[in-house]
């Protein structure tokens, strides 16, 4: 290894894990260079910790400031960025926050957590021109099944245990009843986002293996074996003419 | 694209995202807009307002995470990023950091110092002539805030940028209020500093806030920290009105990325540059 590159490696062990000492020998500046190391020590872990509190404010509504900081702390040690887009960091931290101690009292943290990662990405999304039902129309109809949907880049859906598109709602409202209660209850979500603003809608199970399938660039009768499979009554003519209704598509291949 | 002489005639300010739906909305009268494309680059939204803000602005891209000092090496899928987005918004000027910010796959988010001597200036050079091929224009290096040293350097900054513009034909990116931390942490003098810089490279002028903070191996002593949080302070205008006397009149850019003002406030400091810079101007006599 270089002389410059081992420098390096003792740099990024002193800014991560805070071990120093083989480093310190090395530097220069004031009377004890390990103080001005300190500054670079904390930048990395303030700057990282509020990037990361800046993307969870609800959660950090829901659980405190003092339980998310400290988890910030511990994550921006244990998972260091991998892209100088610091928009893209955080993507794990939902699944870290709720394997922290205190979490077991907020059995619901992580669908939270992960409803707000996924909206905040989903917020800033610029969506395209949709395609309407004319186009479709011009597929025959035994070409229909084979034929593959593409969706707006604003769209995710997301399945979870709770209801906490109910607990989103009221921090977004600013609201406070006097008694709220979380029961478990298996919800599946539609999220939508673009230019600034999301909407968070449910749908029942089948619309949603449809709607996951289409997203995955599964053809349109695989889709609707998929959401068959759970309900019999499900009609996927009325499924596909809503997304297109809906303004969710962009493009159709065949 | 918008030429360089808009960005002469007025200092710029960083376009920051919670300034941009005023700045779209106002259209305020500056110079240019510096942006950091990491910001943009995972922001599509973001994206779309800096695309339709470059077609009346010209456009100053000021990347972070081009780590030039990196033994890593350059991250190619971020420049590839860089790239598109350069290609969209046509910059007129376009500039990173005498830094290095990754080590592996690893992003510090931070701009680490290096060693000035032979093999880190080899090392940078070599970067700094990647980058601008892959990029296909000028890349500015700028001179960092500096905190520490180390025992291996075998020249001063000074020296190390010059060799640099020497081997790479490289412009440089004079940031004068860094220029005033790393003398004041580092114990040098200011203007000395900018006497040895070589004057036909500089290329563009930066100007930010930093922060006293008590040197904790001093007691009563301070350092300076590069915190872009604060008004400019005197010494920085001093010394940028001393950068204009030695270089002339470059494109300037005024600097606050954190506990963002409201930009009336930037747009101030960008206007009392544009004085500062009037005045300086008028009483100049060129130097050879």
């Amino acid at each position: 290894m270089s002389p410059l590159a081992e420098v390096q490696a003792l740099f990024r062990q002193a800014v991560v894990t805070g071990e120093k000492s083989r480093l310190v020998p090395l530097l220069s500046g004031g009377r004890y260079p390990a103080k001005r190391l300190a500054i670079h020590q904390r930048h990395y872990e303030t700057s990282l910790v509020t990037a990361l509190l800046g993307k969870f404010p609800a959660t950090t509504w829901l659980t405190g400031t003092r339980f998310v900081t400290e988890a910030a702390t511990r994550f921006v040690h244990n998972r260091v960025p991998q892209a100088p887009c610091i928009a893209e960091y955080g993507r794990e931290f939902p699944m870290f926050l709720s394997s922290c101690r205190g979490a077991v009292r907020v059995p619901y943290l992580y669908d939270f957590a992960e409803l707000e990662w996924q909206v905040g990405q989903l917020a800033i999304a610029v969506d395209e021109p949709p395609i309407g039902l004319a186009q479709l129309s011009t597929i025959a109809a035994d070409a229909l099944p084979e034929t593959i949907l593409a969706l707006q880049p604003g769209i995710s859906y997301l399945q979870v245990s709770w209801p906490v598109d109910e607990l989103m709602k009221l921090y977004l409202n600013d609201g406070a009843p006097e008694h709220f209660s979380m029961e478990p209850l298996d919800v599946w979500l539609e999220l939508r986002g673009a230019r600034g603003e999301f909407h968070i809608n449910r749908l029942n199970r089948a619309e949603y293996l449809f709607r996951t399938s289409i997203l995955a660039r599964r053809s349109i009768g695989d889709a609707a074996e998929r959401a068959l499979d759970v309900d019999a009554a499900f009609e996927p003519g009325h499924a596909w003419a809503a997304l297109i209704n809906e303004g969710l598509v962009t493009s159709i291949t065949r | 694209m918008k030429s360089i002489q808009h960005a002469l005639d007025h200092a710029g300010i960083g376009l920051r995202l919670p300034h941009i739906a005023e700045v779209v909305a106002t259209r305020p009268r500056t110079g240019f807009l510096e942006v950091h494309p990491e910001n943009f680059l995972a922001n599509p939204h973001a994206a779309e307002f800096l695309i339709e803000l470059s077609r009346q602005y010209p456009i100053s891209v000021h990347t972070v995470g081009i780590s030039i000092g990196s033994t890593a090496g350059i991250d190619r899928s971020h420049l590839k990023r860089l790239r598109t987005l350069i290609e969209k918004i046509k910059p007129t000027l376009v500039s990173g950091h005498l830094a290095w910010s990754t080590y592996g796959n690893d992003y510090l988010n931070d701009l680490l110092p290096l060693p000035f001597n032979a093999e880190s200036l080899c090392l940078v050079a070599a970067h700094v002539m990647e980058v601008q091929d892959f990029l296909g224009c000028p890349y500015l290096v700028e001179n960092p805030s500096s905190y520490l040293g180390f025992l291996g350097s075998t020249m001063r900054e000074a020296e190390f940028l010059s060799q640099l513009v020497e081997k790479t034909e490289c412009k440089l990116l004079c940031d004068v209020s860094n220029a005033v931390v790393s003398a004041r942490n580092m114990g040098y003098d200011e203007q000395e500093y900018i006497d040895s810089l070589p004057a036909n490279a500089i290329a563009e002028f930066h100007l930010g806030g930093y922060t006293p903070q008590e040197d904790e191996a001093n007691p009563g002593g301070e350092l300076l920290i590069d915190s872009h949080a604060a008004p400019i302070a005197d010494p920085a205008w001093e010394l940028y009105a001393y950068a204009i006397r030695r270089f002339g009149l470059k494109p300037t850019l005024v600097e606050w990325d954190n506990n963002i003002p409201p930009l009336e406030t930037l747009l101030a400091e960008a206007t009392k540059a544009d004085q500062i810079a009037i005045a300086t101007e008028a009483h100049r006599v060129p130097t050879c």
